[in-house]
């Protein structure tokens, strides 16, 4: 029997969260999130005049005994949220001990089980998803309620990771083909050498309340290897020439926090969060912890 | 700047390899990553396919090509003119004298002369000989002829000015010997010999017709100095329990200073003078002191000046004691009378002695020869002892042509209106020296025969005039006092710099232990059946302390020096009357290269290799 992905122990712990988004859901179906339509619920939102055919269990008493007009109560109406999980499943993903897009799946479950527990509505897409069967595609598109969370964490299991990916492409296009914007979750190492700018700007013009989560390998923010070398990328093939030592690790490292520093400023300056996390941290702290801090979930 | 061996020049002729090196391409290890944009800083350029790549300025390759012109370099033995002659030996004197102790150039004109010395020697080629010769209080071979210019620094460095006068003309001696070669019946030079002195008292009258090929490498300027030239201690004619000290001061700068003078007892500031002394004149401090005990009596002058070691003298001082006579005559009024004048004199008169004269001070011999030769100091009046002079002529009326001023027994002495009916007269024997002379002959000597002082007048007085003359009582009072034991001891411990120390102790010792001023010791063997002690190590000035067994002496080492108080630098050095030697700066020859130039590759690689190890490592 395989592995599960998430322990049953750290799922139990999970169920305490609730996603937080920032703002009201706008999906036309009921679900167990605020909005900004009025309907039937015990949250009061406003009055209104009275109209003819308007249901009289409606009508505040209280309001008539004193000004002798018929005033109708409204309710806010509670409605579903859309929750869609962007993982990068590209080649480069596959890289690191242990590999960035285990890590990411784990994350991935993580954020889906919560969401599930909370009512939401969630959706997975793999970048690419050219290795997504139709049985495994129906597991992780459009899942609702606690009951689906089992068949989604499987589902989500059984993805692996290959192929090739533009990132900014893929982004634009999963913007377009989304009806109901919610929250998006983004699960990349963001390493393409195209960049990212214009994926994340396509999913917030769309109307996405984005959390950018940047999952990078223990070998990436720190290198072993030394001498000239000659690195191959994993997805494009092209070769680069250099020549590294120790005793530059640490303009490495400090270009590569510059990297990552460009990024998180990206995402502020569109009120995306952003969190770098390495394929090596203990699941279990950034999971209760930093995504807590980070206001992921609360 | 020229080279050696210009033909290594054609190891150049690989520069270019090393820039071929640079344009094929490396072999590098492939490895996979997982994406490449986190190496953008690290990226080379995409190569091309064809095994050269385009030029690219590389930091290590032009380290390299340094590196490589620094070892071409260093092949072709590159050379420019140094500071040297060329010759076949080199013989360096560096003068080791009191006057290079000054101070008017920094640290000293000793070090500064070392410096330039140390100059010098680096400039000489791997080819010459150079060796080292010490100029101080004896002239000592520093370093013997090499080619090792390691040895040549290392003798350089243990050289140390002493206290002592100049006594170049003995070193110039000893190095005129390495650098005279003779072939056949002819005598040719061969070498150099290189001064570094400042030329102060520099005295080469003897080496007048030696022809040195030497070369002065002059040292210090004018310089500013007093120093004491003279020191004397007596007995206060006034007061027979006082004490005179007299010290003179010589200003050897070029105007009129103001010193002040010290006088010590025991370490013991006993009074203080102020003197202004003209420029190059001297002055003299006069001081009166009523003596507690026999102890050392020091002189110190408190001046600013460029030389310290000039700044103070001292001698041992004993109590004046009573002076014990012996008087053998057959009669003389005036002798007896004139003894007895003397100051602290207690004359014993006879006319034959034949106990022993232990008891005495001296033993004044009037026209009689004892049957036992007095163990005492003696004063010979008319006696003609057989075994002291060659041989003894007497002449009728013989005039006094000339006297010797100079000498402690003739001091204030004037003979000018003494006639004598009759004299013995001699020739200067080597053990004394003649005081007055008549013609070719002297009619008195004085010197030391056996350890005793030994005064001996040719003549009667009674057969002159002058008994009648105030010379002759101060003749006497002369007399005693330098035929005194007491004088003569303290003579004894009065030396100059650079002179034997010699102690004689009346117990046998086998050895004794000598203190320095700089509070070392040394032991010396005891000589002539363990009576003698002599210690040739008084290079510097001050109180050295000799212990014999229970008997302690103290010797005062002094400069005393007027010439080297004098500490003006010179431009040009005097040899005889009409020989001189002018300083130079330097003059060249070839000096080798090619050490630096490989030091600087071995540096350059060692930075290249830590270069290439922080990129790659």
């Amino acid at each position: 029997m395989p592995e599960p992905l998430l322990e049953p122990k750290l799922l139990r712990k999970l169920e305490q969260f609730q996603l937080r988004t920032g703002r009201r859901a706008r999906s036309s179906a009921r679900g167990e999130r605020r909005s900004k339509a009025h309907g039937q619920s015990v949250e009061f939102a406003d009055y209104r005049n009275y109209v003819a055919g308007d249901d009289l269990r409606y009508l505040d008493w209280n309001l008539y005994g004193r000004l002798d007009r018929f005033f109708l109560k409204l309710y806010e109406e509670e409605r579903e949220l859309s929750v869609t999980l962007f993982l990068d499943a590209s080649e480069s993903m596959t890289f690191g001990e242990p590999s960035k897009f285990s890590f990411a799946q784990k994350i991935a479950g993580a954020i889906g089980y919560v969401s599930l527990c909370g009512f939401d509505r969630v959706t997975l897409t793999a970048l690419p998803d050219t290795a997504v069967t139709p049985a495994l595609r129906s597991g992780l598109r459009s899942v609702r309620g606690r009951k689906s969370s089992l068949g989604f964490l499987q589902a989500l299991s059984q993805l692996a990771a290959g192929g090739t990916m533009t990132f900014n492409a893929a982004l634009r296009r999963a913007a377009l083909e989304t009806r109901q914007p919610g929250v998006a979750v983004v699960l990349s190492d963001f390493l393409d050498p195209a960049g990212y700018e214009t994926g994340l700007h396509a999913l917030a013009g769309r109307g996405f309340r984005i959390h950018a989560l940047q999952v990078l390998s223990p070998e990436e923010l720190a290198p072993a290897h030394a001498g000239d070398l000659r690195l191959v990328d994993s997805e494009t093939g092209a070769e680069q020439e250099v020549t590294f030592g120790r005793y530059r690790l640490k303009a490495y490292q400090r270009s590569t926090q510059n990297y990552i520093q460009r990024l998180r400023e990206f995402c502020r300056a569109r009120g995306i969060s952003f969190l770098s996390v390495s394929s090596g941290a203990p699941m279990e702290a950034l999971l209760l912890r930093e995504f807590r801090e980070t206001g992921l979930w609360g | 700047m020229n080279f050696l061996n210009p033909i290594a020049f054609l190891f150049a002729l690989t520069m270019p390899a090393v820039v071929l090196l640079y344009l094929l391409k490396k072999r590098r290890k492939s490895r996979l990553v997982s994406s490449t944009v986190l190496w953008q800083r690290y990226l080379a350029d995409t190569q091309a396919n064809s095994p050269f790549q385009k030029f690219r300025n590389h930091a290590l390759m032009w380290l390299q090509l340094a590196l490589l012109a620094l070892a071409v370099g260093a092949l072709a033995r590159p050379f420019w003119r140094g500071s040297a002659a060329p010759s076949r030996l080199r013989v360096l004197v560096l003068d080791g004298s009191a006057s290079m102790q000054s101070v008017d150039v920094r640290p000293s004109r000793f070090e500064s002369a070392r410096a330039q010395a140390r100059e010098w020697i680096n400039g000489l080629r791997d080819t010459e000989q150079a060796m080292i010769l010490l100029a101080g209080a004896v002239t000592q071979v520093k370093q013997s002829p090499t080619r090792d210019k390691a040895a040549l620094r290392r003798a350089l460095d243990s050289c140390a000015a002493s206290d002592s006068g100049t006594r170049l003309a003995e070193a110039l001696q000893t190095a005129a010997a390495f650098t005279y070669e003779k072939k056949g019946e002819e005598t040719r030079v061969s070498g150099e010999i290189h001064l570094f002195s400042d030329g102060a008292s520099v005295d080469l009258g003897e080496l007048a017709n030696k022809n040195l090929p030497l070369i002065y490498h002059r040292v210090g300027g004018e310089g500013r100095n007093l120093g004491i030239v003279s020191m004397d201690v007596r007995a206060d004619p006034e007061d027979p329990t006082r004490r005179l000290v007299l010290a003179n001061v010589f200003n050897a700068s070029a105007s009129r200073e103001l010193a002040q003078v010290e006088l010590l007892f025991s370490n013991q500031v006993v009074e203080a003078k102020s003197v202004e002394i003209l420029p190059t004149n001297s002055a003299a401090a006069l001081f009166s002191l009523k003596q507690p005990g026999d102890g050392v009596l020091t002189v110190r002058l408190l001046a600013p000046d460029d030389l310290a070691v000039d700044n103070s003298a001292s001698t041992y001082s004993f109590l004046p004691r009573p002076v014990s006579i012996l008087l053998l005559t057959r009669g003389n009024r005036f002798l007896e009378k004139g003894l007895r004048a003397a100051p602290r004199s207690q004359v014993t008169v006879a006319a034959e002695w034949t106990g022993p004269t232990d008891a005495f001070d001296l033993t004044v011999l009037d026209r009689t020869t004892p049957a036992t030769w007095p163990a005492t100091s003696v004063l010979a009046i008319g006696v003609q002892p057989t075994n002291w002079f060659a041989a003894v002529v007497v002449e009728k009326s013989p005039p006094i042509v000339d006297w010797n001023h100079a000498h402690p027994v003739l001091r204030q002495v004037n003979l000018d209106n003494v006639d004598l009916a009759e004299s013995q007269l001699v020739d200067p024997p080597p053990w004394g020296v003649s005081l007055a002379q008549s013609q070719q002959k002297a009619l008195i000597v004085a010197g030391e025969r056996e350890r005793k002082r030994v005064i001996w007048v040719g003549f009667d007085p009674l057969q002159s005039n002058w008994p009648l003359r105030i010379s002759f009582p101060i003749f006497l009072a002369n007399a005693v006092e330098w035929l005194n034991p007491a004088t003569q001891q303290t003579a004894d411990l009065l030396l100059r710099v650079g002179e034997p120390i010699r102690h004689t102790s009346r117990q046998p010792v086998t050895e004794a232990v000598v203190t320095r001023p700089d509070g070392t010791s040394a032991t010396v063997i005891a000589q002539r059946d363990g009576h003698e002690i002599f210690y040739g190590g008084t290079d510097r000035a001050g109180v050295y302390t000799v212990r014999a067994g229970t008997n302690v002496a103290t010797f005062c080492v002094n400069l005393l020096n007027a010439p080297e108080t004098q500490i003006a630098s010179r431009t040009n050095l005097v040899i005889g009357r009409y020989a001189g030697v002018s300083s130079v700066s330097t003059s060249s020859a070839p000096s080798d290269q090619w050490r630096w130039w490989a030091v600087a590759a071995l540096a350059l690689l060692m930075f290249e290799w830590w270069f290439y190890h922080k990129r790659t490592a």
